[in-house]
């Protein structure tokens, strides 16, 4: 029994996962309906009335920040590559203290509704916010892309629909397509309707579930070894087939070999990856605005603690989850389903249950795990609307377009209309782009929070110099860095399969205008972007003595704070 | 949140050019000045060493796998240590800075906040009345006689 389930592709029973996700959804909806009574100010739309507590906001930070990506893609990296995979959480983990030390309190004192709250505030309001709004709406429309593109593979797959097979009279293609129609469809009306009240619940359910999910099936695993940790290990190493490498750094990222050259990007290209991890996470829009939905920066710091706690156990869990899978489901099982490991938990969820309790409770547990992917999936994308759709009406419409003239009732209007335009933009951009790599998506996101908002962030808090040309100068620069170099790297062009030949890029083997060599481009992005952004303050003479008194005074002490 | 609801207060109504001003006056206050002195010399060191301590870990997984696959006992290499240490360095400077700001900067934050929102504010004028007063403002901590050094909070500090 044990070694068909590993042969057989992931099959979970479709009424079951069906059933689940029906569940959720109404849920989902349920809450949304709740919240939409309850959104009537500016306030309450932005930062659903800053009423919530700092636990509350903890949990819901881990269920915006833990996208399918570290669930899953995670998970599968450790699964089919071992440490490697850890090299990813820890990144994502320590991240967490930029927000903590230099980020949540002082954003939560002097800012309102958007990032651009802080950054404008001593300076030009239109050009910086227009900045702003364009850096804030581009990363997170790269994330929201790697979601629903993530989202259509993955349910695909979690029905076991195979490719001569037809669910519900649908293709696996048209499966896809209407996945990514549907989680688009839900995160607008979440947003639109809920406001940030209907996002932070439905973010704070997907928080429980995830976690409960990924203990429940830690335990399984873990128990399945007499929790010995070390017996899994052993065992992952063996069965992954390579042995003591599996346990170190070195198979997927920073490879090693024959060509020198090769080599050598490859392991600037680790490093590279490795500070945009650090540094994406405090400059990403839908985190920062999580700052506003507590009464108090004490608040702010009690709700990144959680965050921390609550991301950190997540993380060490994933761990026994990749290796359990490499131990348990196999490397072969895990790449025949899909080939980036993807599904590695879920294959995991119904390899664990089929050992314990026969084919069905595999089934359901399968269902299970597939329901938390989706609910994880849902939450993300409701984060990401909210933050886009709230920059362009605050930032844009009413700053820039209105000049500070719209009326609460007006921009709160706007906001909802920004967040169907942007689903809807989301929905056709990704149907176009489901060939797209999702890890890329979700590196290019954090690599273009960290080059273009970062700088911005931290220098209009801690540098007293910081004006309005450096903003956007800053913002600009590091945007069009991190974008360009992707275009020029192999990600997009130039990278083809030594054995088959077929390309490993977005274009076609055969293209090839690559000439920048590192994949993440933060090594070079990150430090462009401070460069610009002090380079342009220095070419400048604007400064604002007393704004910036006042701007310290309040990030500091919370004075006159929303 | 209370001041938020109505209105935009980025337009100057008279009550926010009034806390504008105070400020502006606060800023030079000595007692401002210090709150600024702790803050920063606790999280830019800290900043410092963590983003070291990460960078050293990322550039030796890079750099340095043979000591990375040194294995320490069992199954544990050096590698699998030194991320698991780098979750409790996380934990660590949380727990840490949660104290910190708790014991140290809370107490003096609030009661420059209060003073700038209600107005007492240390403007040229007043602030001979406002400086040397016992804390009134100081509701929840228990009896700090000294209110630049309170301890008190020590234990609410702790972290998540």
């Amino acid at each position: 029994m044990n070694l068909a389930a590993e042969a057989a592709p992931t099959n979970g029973n479709p009424i079951i996962t069906m059933s689940l996700f029906l569940v959720l959804v109404a849920a989902t909806l349920g809450i949304t309906i709740w919240a939409s009574r309850r959104t009537k100010t500016a306030t309450d739309f932005y930062a659903g009335g800053r009423g919530f507590s700092g636990v509350q906001n903890g949990l819901a930070i881990g269920g915006d920040y833990m996208s399918a990506a570290s669930f899953l893609g995670i998970a599968g990296i450790i699964a089919l590559y071992g440490y490697d995979g850890f090299l990813y959480s820890i990144g994502f983990l320590v991240a967490w203290l930029v927000a903590l030390l230099l980020v949540a309190e002082l954003l939560r004192n002097s800012g309102r509704f958007t990032m651009a709250d802080v950054v404008s505030y001593r300076m030009r309001q239109r050009p910086v916010r227009t900045a702003a709004a364009f850096s804030t709406i581009t990363v997170s429309i790269f994330y929201l892309l790697a979601q629903m593109v993530g989202a259509g593979a993955l349910i695909a797959l979690l029905l076991g629909i195979q490719p001569d097979e037809t669910f519900l009279g649908l293709t696996a293609e048209q499966a896809k397509m209407a996945t990514i129609v549907l989680v688009g469809i839900l995160m607008i009306v979440y947003v639109t309707f809920g406001g940030m009240k209907g996002t932070t619940w439905v973010q704070i359910v997907k928080a429980v579930l995830l976690m409960a999910g990924a203990g429940l099936l830690t335990v399984l695993v873990l128990a399945h070894y007499g929790f010995n940790f070390g017996e899994l290990l052993a065992d992952a190493s063996q069965r992954s087939g390579q042995g003591g490498a599996f346990l170190e750094p070195g198979l997927r990222y920073g490879v090693e070999s024959d060509d020198a050259l090769a080599t050598l990007w490859s392991k600037l290209d680790l490093v590279s990856l490795g500070v945009a991890l650090v540094l994406g996470t405090a400059g990403l829009p839908h985190i920062l605005i999580r700052f506003y939905t507590v009464p108090t920066a004490k608040a702010a710091r009690t709700s990144v603690n959680w965050a921390i706690a609550l991301i950190g156990t997540f993380y060490l869990l994933t761990l026994v989850l990749g290796f359990g899978a490499a131990a348990i489901v196999g490397s072969d099982a895990i790449k025949t389903q899909d080939a980036a490991g993807n599904t590695a938990a879920p294959q995991l969820a119904q390899a664990i249950g089929g050992l314990l309790g026969g084919d069905t409770l595999g089934a359901v547990m399968l269902a299970f795990i597939a329901s938390v992917a989706f609910a994880t999936i849902l939450a993300v994308v409701a984060g990401l609307t909210l933050a886009s759709s709230s920059s362009l009406a605050h930032d844009f419409y009413a700053n820039v377009v209105r000049k500070g003239q719209a009326s609460e009732q007006q921009e709160v209007r706007v906001a909802r209309f920004s967040a169907l335009g942007i689903g809807a933009v989301s929905i056709v951009l990704a149907v176009f782009a489901q060939s797209l790599n999702v890890a890329f998506l979700v590196a290019l996101a954090f690599a273009v929070a960290a080059s273009a908002n970062l700088p911005a962030l931290l220098l209009s808090l801690f540098w007293r110099r910081f004006n309005t040309a450096g903003a956007v100068a800053g913002i600009y620069g590091g945007l069009i860095a991190a974008v360009g170099l992707v275009f020029f790297s192999p990600v997009v062009s130039g990278k083809v399969d030594p054995a088959t030949g077929d390309s490993l890029s977005l274009f076609t083997a055969g293209v090839d205008f690559a000439w920048f060599p590192l994949e993440n481009p933060g090594l070079v992005s990150i430090p462009f972007g401070f460069l610009c952004a002090v380079v342009g303050t220095l070419m400048s003479k604007e400064h604002d003595e007393e704004k910036h008194a006042v701007l310290e005074v309040r990030s500091i002490t919370g004075a006159g704070a929303h | 949140m209370s001041s938020a609801s109505r209105g935009s207060p980025d337009h100057g109504t008279s009550a926010e050019a009034d806390l504008a001003r105070r400020s502006v006056a606060m800023h030079s206050d000595p007692r401002f000045i210090e709150l600024k002195r702790r803050l920063r010399i606790f999280i830019f060191p800290m900043s410092a060493a963590f983003l070291a301590w990460y960078l050293l870990y990322v550039l030796m997984s890079a750099y340095a796998r043979d000591f990375m696959a040194t294995v320490l006992f069992g199954q544990v290499n050096v590698a699998l240590l030194f991320g698991l240490l780098q979750f409790v360095t996380t934990f660590g400077i949380a727990i840490l800075y949660s104290r910190y700001a708790g014991a140290r900067l809370d107490p003096l934050s609030e009661k420059l906040r209060d003073e700038l929102n209600n107005g007492s504010g240390p403007g040229p004028a007043p602030a001979g009345g406002a400086s040397p007063a016992p804390a009134p403002t100081d509701g929840d901590t228990a009896a700090p006689t000294d209110s630049s050094a309170p301890r008190a909070d020590d234990e609410k500090g702790r972290g998540a």
